[in-house]
């Protein structure tokens, strides 16, 4: 079975031997949503846990909320698997070897970024090992926020692959899923070194008063007044 | 023997070995300082072979640390110059267990002889600080890069290491 892109539609050698038949549309019909309901129901998943993500993916298997139950099951082989499940910080070292087990699984393949830093690095994201979310390196499908999401929360997420796959494999356009941003991670309450906004003599101070391992007093020459905001005046 | 009497001559006999056979400046049985005792660069071997046959079989860990030059505080004092310092850490095995520790200087471009041949375990330690920090162990079988990626540039952990360092975005 393929997907031709172009036309998001899936081809099957076995459909242009029944479509010669007059009477055996019906029966390619039936095989198609035969076909569906198999894919849907036996989403075997690859884990890609790094950190503490992982555990509450362990905890999404166990028994209480228990993602076998719509036949999903963790497999330890990217071979076998029909969805990779990035669940923790992706470090510039990992990140190669992800797409690298990424590109083993086999076609068709979707992928689920669980956790605020698989989707974007978060918190970690301006630290000089970490890349910006898992998506500068593979596609991904379902966007699952949290930090980290509860089990619930990664169910609805595979609930929602499954509509995805519903619709693809009928020839069906599915919106993508854009990336969700918090406020936090646009603009982070504490300036970074190469922020627009930080003021650089303070920079200075204080790696002067790290290096120097005392208390000095700096003097700062006075900082510029901030232009007055129109809308308290007015 | 209890465990704490254990230990207590545990300490009694670590404390000998430094002041008679590795150069400790006081008593013999004098307490060593509370921040880790600071041992000769030549001795670092010797101290742990020594400690190995007396019973501290357990490697525990070593950690690196990078002091930046630091200038004095008056324009005529000298300046301090850059350093590094790495910790050692044995334990003995068993009730009532000892910890022994200490810790060598060195100055930059200064190695520290690999304690690989006396305790396996030692490997990957002294790979992560020669990673990390970029002291460069002498001797050592296998001295790569463990943490960062192999093309890395630099030694995240120095203290002059900026937090944005520009790097590829994923290789």
């Amino acid at each position: 079975m393929a997907v031709n892109e172009s036309e998001r539609s899936f081809q099957h050698p076995l459909y242009e031997v029944l479509e010669r038949f007059p009477g055996l549309d019906l029966a390619t019909t039936q095989v198609d949503k035969l076909l569906t309901w198999g894919a849907n129901n036996s989403q075997w998943i690859f884990p890609m846990a790094t950190s503490c993500c992982g555990i509450e993916f362990m905890a999404a298997a166990a028994s209480l909320v228990d993602l076998d139950r719509m036949g999903s099951i963790t497999r330890g082989t990217p071979r076998q698997s029909d969805v990779m499940v990035v669940a923790g910080t992706i470090t510039v070292k990992m990140a190669p070897r992800v797409k690298r087990l990424w590109d083993q699984m086999p076609e068709p393949k979707w992928c689920i970024a669980m956790g605020s830093c698989a989707i974007s690095g978060d918190f970690y994201r301006d630290i000089y090992s970490v890349i910006p979310g898992i998506d500068v390196a593979i596609p991904v499908d379902v966007y699952i926020p949290g930090c980290p999401p509860n089990p619930e929360q990664l169910m609805a997420g595979m609930l929602r692959l499954q509509e995805k796959v519903n619709l693809k494999r009928a020839g069906l356009w599915s919106p993508p899923e854009t990336r969700p941003e918090t406020p936090k991670t646009i603009e982070p309450a504490i300036k970074r070194l190469l922020h627009q906004g930080r003021d650089r003599r303070i920079d200075a101070a204080q790696i002067d008063q790290a290096l120097s391992l005392e208390l000095p007093v700096v003097d700062l020459p006075p900082l510029p007044e901030p232009a007055p905001e129109k809308g308290e005046d007015e | 023997m209890t465990p704490a009497e254990e230990n207590a001559a545990r300490e009694q006999a670590f404390r000998r070995l430094l002041r008679e056979r590795f150069g400790v400046e006081g008593e013999a049985d004098a307490p060593l300082p509370d921040d880790g005792v600071v041992v000769d660069r030549a001795h670092h071997v010797d101290l742990a072979k020594a400690l190995h046959k007396a019973g501290w079989q357990l490697y525990v860990t070593c950690a690196a640390t990078h002091f930046p030059a630091v200038p004095g505080k008056k324009p005529t004092d000298a300046t301090t110059p850059e350093c590094f310092e790495v910790a050692t850490v044995l334990r003995t095995v068993g009730p009532g267990s000892h910890t022994a520790r200490w810790r060598v200087k060195l100055a930059v471009g200064e190695s520290l002889p690999t304690l690989v041949p006396v305790f396996v375990g030692a490997d990957w330690q002294e790979r992560e600080q020669f990673d990390l920090v970029g002291v460069h162990f002498e001797g050592h079988p296998d001295l790569r890069r463990l943490m960062m990626p192999e093309d890395w540039e630099g030694h995240p952990l120095r203290r002059d290491y900026a937090i944005d360092t520009p790097h590829a975005p994923w290789r």
